[in-house]
């Protein structure tokens, strides 16, 4: 016994098994003068001397005592992980702010489906999710926004109306406002599509370190593809970039990492605009 | 066709983009015409233009009916290089290779 002990538990144990029961821990000092070093009644722990060897038996262990040590160790170890994950996407977030971060996105100045001139201070306060396409897109880009729109859905059901969904066109020459809005309609009303001239329309790229490729010597009329690069970029409601989604994410796995991203900054007590994206004039 | 050979041809060419319906139809007009080029082993149908054309002459054209000329030769582009892959991949997994994820670049 003594071996699976404590050394500094075992004597303490031990003694009183064979030892005839002393009754001096149980004594009341009966004198005034003893009286005045214990200022207060000394608390007997134990009504009886049973009560007392039976808490020596069992040691100072017992199920609850361990009970505890398990619930507690289960509590803190899905905390830490909670945390760490948060840390995680907190450090993904804020990679963008700061000095000597590399910028991504900026002022724009274009034009939206409704032919309305958009720049980018009318998305701030909610949270952007751009996409860079063009509508005579072949196969991949109507995948993506359609698993946008599945996207749009789920933010929306779990923090209301708090990001504004963003198309921007590759392609200017041929995606006029008219074009961009029937072309958009079909996948989800949110959409707020983006066109303009085509210096606008590559600065604007640039600015999102977007790749696109229109080929040369276009004649009017001509089919044509445009190359470009296919991202979802979230930038938070002061316009810095947070995240890229791509391919690879299901609509309900990136819907899940923006939304995360959505409490964080609630959480943090900052501003988020809900509603339009800009009163319609 | 010159400046002024009439209206209807060029606005039909105008650049509207293809709705969902007409999405889908290309789509399914692309899958019967690889279909068909799967039965005769044909993979690059700008290559092998004569024996796809001789094999599938009726799903060809539907699939060119259905989209738009960038669309179909970019689809048969894709069929080439999604064939190369998959036979890229096939021999990197008989050689035993294993994948392995790589993590999310930050």
């Amino acid at each position: 016994m003594s071996s699976i002990l404590p050394r500094r538990l075992a004597p303490v144990i031990a003694r009183p098994t064979g030892a005839p029961c002393r009754p001096f821990v149980f004594q009341r000092y009966p004198t005034n003068f003893q009286r005045s070093f214990h200022a207060t009644p000394r608390q007997n722990k134990y009504k009886t001397v049973e009560e007392a060897k039976s808490r020596y038996r069992s040691g100072p262990f017992s199920w609850k005592a361990g009970l505890l040590f398990i619930a507690s160790g289960i509590g803190l170890t899905f905390y830490f992980q909670n945390e760490k994950a948060r840390m995680q996407r907190q450090r993904v977030a804020e990679m963008s702010k700061g000095v000597g971060q590399p910028k991504v996105g900026g002022p724009l100045n274009l034009i939206d489906q409704n032919g309305i001139a958009r720049t980018d201070e009318d998305f701030r306060g909610k949270y952007r999710l751009i996409y860079f396409g063009f509508t005579h897109c072949p196969d991949i880009c109507p995948e993506e926004l359609d698993k946008m729109a599945g996207m749009i859905d789920l933010v929306k059901k779990k923090h209301g109306n708090v990001m504004t969904p963003i198309f921007i066109t590759c392609d200017p020459a041929r995606d006029t406002p008219a074009v961009m809005k029937e072309y958009l309609d079909e996948f989800h009303t949110d959409f707020v599509g983006l066109t303009g001239s085509y210096d606008e329309i590559k600065k604007t790229c640039k600015a999102h370190r977007v790749y696109f490729s229109t080929p040369p010597d276009i004649k009017p009329g001509e089919d044509y593809l445009v190359d470009h690069s296919i991202y979802f970029y979230l930038m938070d409601p002061e316009g810095d970039f947070v995240e890229a989604l791509g391919r690879q994410h299901s609509p309900e796995a990136a819907a899940d990492i923006i939304n995360r991203h959505i409490s964080d900054w609630i959480s943090q007590g900052k501003p988020l605009r809900k509603g339009e994206a800009k009163p319609e004039a | 066709m010159g400046w002024l050979s009439g209206s209807s041809a060029p606005a039909a060419k105008e650049p509207v983009a293809p709705n969902r319906s007409q999405r889908a139809a290309c789509w399914e007009g692309r899958d019967k015409f690889f279909n068909c080029l799967d039965k005769h082993d044909i993979i690059d149908a700008i290559a092998e233009k004569e024996k796809a054309r001789n094999e599938c002459r009726k799903e060809e054209l539907e699939f060119e009916k259905a989209c738009v000329g960038s669309w179909v030769e970019y689809f048969k582009k894709q069929r080439v290089m999604l064939k190369k892959r998959e036979n890229m991949m096939n021999q990197l997994k008989a050689e035993g290779a294993q994948k392995i994820d790589l993590p999310k670049p930050l």
